[in-house]
């Protein structure tokens, strides 16, 4: 059931189909599906948008709302400001679709301690995506992955969203981290990030019409 | 028999049946619509022109097209309109397609010069009159018989989307429409739907089977193997690629920078390739494709796509001066791009080529870029709007549209590109001080961020502000990179930025790229230069 949906939607947006406003509601179960199943297809969302900017009146926030979610979900990449480019200037004053955008801005700034606060505020509207806070686990690890060689185990489990030590566990299983008692041992970094000197080189060519000179 | 030698020979003299100006303007212009004859020279001109085209010799049309058309709207069209559709039906024998594509030129050359712009039905006429030209070129059971240059099918294509542009940018300037302007919109609401103009560019690509062209040529075999019958001869295959470019624009224009990007897969952006002649089609293509990525926090590949237009451009600046009325646009374009690259190279510094960075040390660009490294977000929003494409809303205003509602769409696209420089404004701070050190602790740049900030200490506080901070530089500055592979959409993450660090505990280790200066090449250059001017010395006999 699913496999046929992608695969009519994927036919849809081959063509100029894409842009049939009678393809909406075929396009707006998908997204359902993608919030409910776990799954993701942006550019079948940003489609979606895009039959939004060219008939206003079709408008729907609430499947609006879920694609801006499931944006979120998919962080590191840059889908949300994609989705933020297509959004109608009406929609800014929706107070639904300020608050995930105010959500997106502070991921962005990598502030997780208050993404967290946040979501914990708003149950509702985060449990609708079904796997959302797992997806952002995913991306505080990648950061993580990236910035520390060693990071201390109470400040992993805060930014992972307060987690207890078993599911800490499990993360650091998942991305073959090291528990070393108060630190984590995440990756020795030493090897991918250092100084890099370029120096100029002259070639010979470039040398040799200066000899025929003197 | 008319004959281009006739232009160098001073055959303009022959229009001296012309009763003087009177001095004032307006006057003259009723004056030359009521009483117009058309100069024996244009007649000439036109009717050659016809001949051209049907007879197919293409390097005489492009001559005619790129030089002697500019030098007749010169000579006798200056202050008004080439002449009517009715005028000149009758020269060519109501000839179907060329009729199609002198009233082409003819409201191209209104958009272009006639102060005010086009009127409402004029408008509205050139869009049925590129309906009758892409019918005529789609519809056909067997490609026509019509071989156009390059250069013209660029420009086609170019102005249809600039046409839509222009419209969509008029019809929201919903304050300063009359309401003869509003009705005239009103009843004639199917012209220059955003729709339309999908669905010719679709179409036209659809028909060449461009897609496949570039893809079988991609991977190195022919691509006439998989053209079919209309993509191998030059006007589909052709305007199916510069109708890419076209949705690349037309994308761009609406804020989707993802399809703006995949539009043109199977294209290599920087390879010569038969496609990749036509150098204002060339640059179009760099400036949206720099931009989106831009757009997509892609800077690595926002400065490559850019840099290398711009360092193509400096290497053929010849090939530019010589064509006046294509340059006022590459002009503004070129210096668009710089604006883009400057804002890319705050964000994101990197090494680029020793000659773009010259340019971008001249006073302009470095005092704005000097600005934006210290967070003047008035100068970023600045270089921005300067820079940007002229965002279109893509539906008619609704009617209770207020005021301000034209300039909506590039508000949108502005606090958008706002929204990320704002997250990233510590990012300049945090460089600076890790550009001093090898090793750095924690605590010890917690300490100097607060300085900066002058705020009082709180040790607690700046450490976990701290740590935010460093975690988004990481992320900032780790991008989707796009290495091969036929999607302009595909990449890996890398850090291609200048300046990287990771963080041991409570312990921050910097790597830095350290350039040394070039030396050897400037010696290079000083010494060639050099040794040409003893030669000329050598040379001069007193």
């Amino acid at each position: 059931m699913a496999e046929t949906m992608k695969q009519t939607v994927a036919s849809i947006l081959k063509t100029i189909e894409r842009y049939n406003p009678a393809n909406l509601q075929t396009l707006e179960r998908y997204v359902d599906m993608q919030s409910r199943d776990n799954t993701y297809d942006l550019e079948a969302n940003l489609a979606v948008l895009k039959l939004y900017q060219f008939n206003p009146e079709k408008f729907n926030a609430d499947i609006t709302c879920q694609i801006l979610l499931k944006a979120i979900t998919n962080y590191p990449h840059t889908d949300f400001t994609l989705c933020k480019c297509l959004l109608l200037e009406s929609v800014v004053e929706n107070e639904t679709i300020s608050q995930i955008k105010y959500l997106a801005d502070i991921l962005e700034q990598c502030d997780f301690a208050q993404f967290w606060n946040r979501v914990h505020q708003m149950p509702e509207l985060c449990n609708r995506i079904v796997g959302f806070h797992d997806s952002i686990r995913k991306f505080v690890c990648h950061v993580v992955g990236i910035t520390f060689q060693t990071i201390d185990k109470d400040n992993l489990a805060n930014l992972l969203g307060g987690i207890d030590d078993v599911t800490l566990k499990h993360w650091v299983k998942k991305y073959g981290w090291r528990d070393d008692g108060d630190l984590i041992f995440i990756a020795n970094q030493d090897e991918n990030i250092k100084t890099k000197n370029i120096t100029e080189k002259i070639e010979f060519e470039h040398l040799a019409p200066l000899m025929a000179l003197l | 028999m008319y004959s281009s030698d006739d232009y160098n020979e001073g055959g303009y003299e022959s229009y001296g049946d012309y009763e003087p100006h009177t001095g004032d303007p307006q006057y003259d212009l009723e004056y030359d619509r009521s009483y117009y004859k058309m100069p024996d020279m244009v007649k000439k001109f036109l009717v050659y022109f016809r001949n051209m085209i049907n007879e197919g010799v293409t390097y005489e049309i492009q001559n005619l097209y790129e030089n002697t058309f500019p030098k007749l709207t010169e000579q006798y069209f200056e202050n008004t309109p080439w002449p009517e559709e009715s005028e000149v039906g009758p020269l060519v024998d109501n000839d179907h397609v060329f009729m199609i594509l002198y009233k082409e030129l003819y409201f191209r050359d209104i958009y272009a010069r006639v102060p005010g712009g086009p009127k409402p039905e004029q408008r509205f006429h050139s869009f049925y009159n590129y309906c009758d030209l892409f019918n005529y070129i789609l519809s056909a059971e067997t490609p026509v018989p019509l071989e156009l240059p390059d250069q013209w099918l660029w420009e086609l294509i170019d102005e249809f989307v600039y046409q839509f542009q222009s419209f969509a940018q008029y019809r929201s300037r919903t304050s300063k429409l009359s309401q003869a302007e509003i009705d005239a919109l009103n009843t004639e609401n199917k012209a220059w739907n955003v729709l339309c103009i999908l669905n010719v560019l679709h179409s036209l690509v659809d028909k060449s089977n461009i897609k496949k062209q570039l893809e079988v040529y991609a991977t190195g075999g022919d691509p006439d193997s998989v053209a079919g019958e209309f993509g191998r001869h030059s006007l589909y295959k052709m305007l199916g690629y510069f109708s890419l470019v076209g949705l690349l624009r037309l994308h761009s224009l609406l804020g989707d920078y993802y399809q703006a990007i995949k539009v043109l897969e199977n294209i290599e952006l920087h390879k010569k390739s038969q496609y990749s002649h036509v150098p204002a089609c060339q640059i179009s293509t760099s400036y949206y494709v720099g931009f989106a990525y831009m757009m997509m926090r892609r800077y690595a590949d926002a400065i490559r796509t850019l840099s290398s237009a711009l360092l193509y451009m400096q290497r053929t600046k010849q090939l530019f001066s010589s064509r006046s009325y294509q340059n006022d646009q590459i002009n503004k374009q070129t210096d668009q791009m710089y604006h883009l690259l400057a804002i890319c190279l705050v964000l994101h510094p990197q090494c680029v080529d020793e000659s773009i960075q010259q340019v971008l040390r001249e006073k302009n660009y470095h005092e704005k870029m000097f600005k934006m490294q210290y967070g003047d977000l008035g100068e970023f929003e600045a270089s921005f709007t300067f820079a940007c494409p002229k965002f279109l809303s893509a539906c008619p205003p609704p009617v209770d549209a207020s005021a301000g509602y034209g300039s909506h769409a590039v508000k949108h696209q502005t606090q958008v590109f706002m929204d990320e420089v704002r997250q990233q404004k510590m990012l300049p701070t945090i460089r600076s001080y890790l550009k001093l050190y090898t090793t750095l602790p924690l605590a010890k740049l917690a300490a100097f961020m607060s300085m900066a900030r002058g705020g009082e200490r709180d040790a607690a506080r700046e450490h976990a502000a701290l740590a935010i901070h460093l975690l988004c530089f990481k992320h900032k500055m780790k991008n989707v990179v796009w290495s091969k592979g036929p999607s302009g959409l595909d990449g890996k993450f890398q850090s291609g930025s200048e300046l990287d660090f990771y963080i041991d505990n409570d312990m921050v280790h910097i790597a830095d790229t350290k350039v040394a200066h070039r030396y050897g090449d400037f010696f290079i250059r000083k010494i060639l230069k050099f040794e040409e001017l003893n030669r000329k010395l050598h040379h001069i006999k007193i």
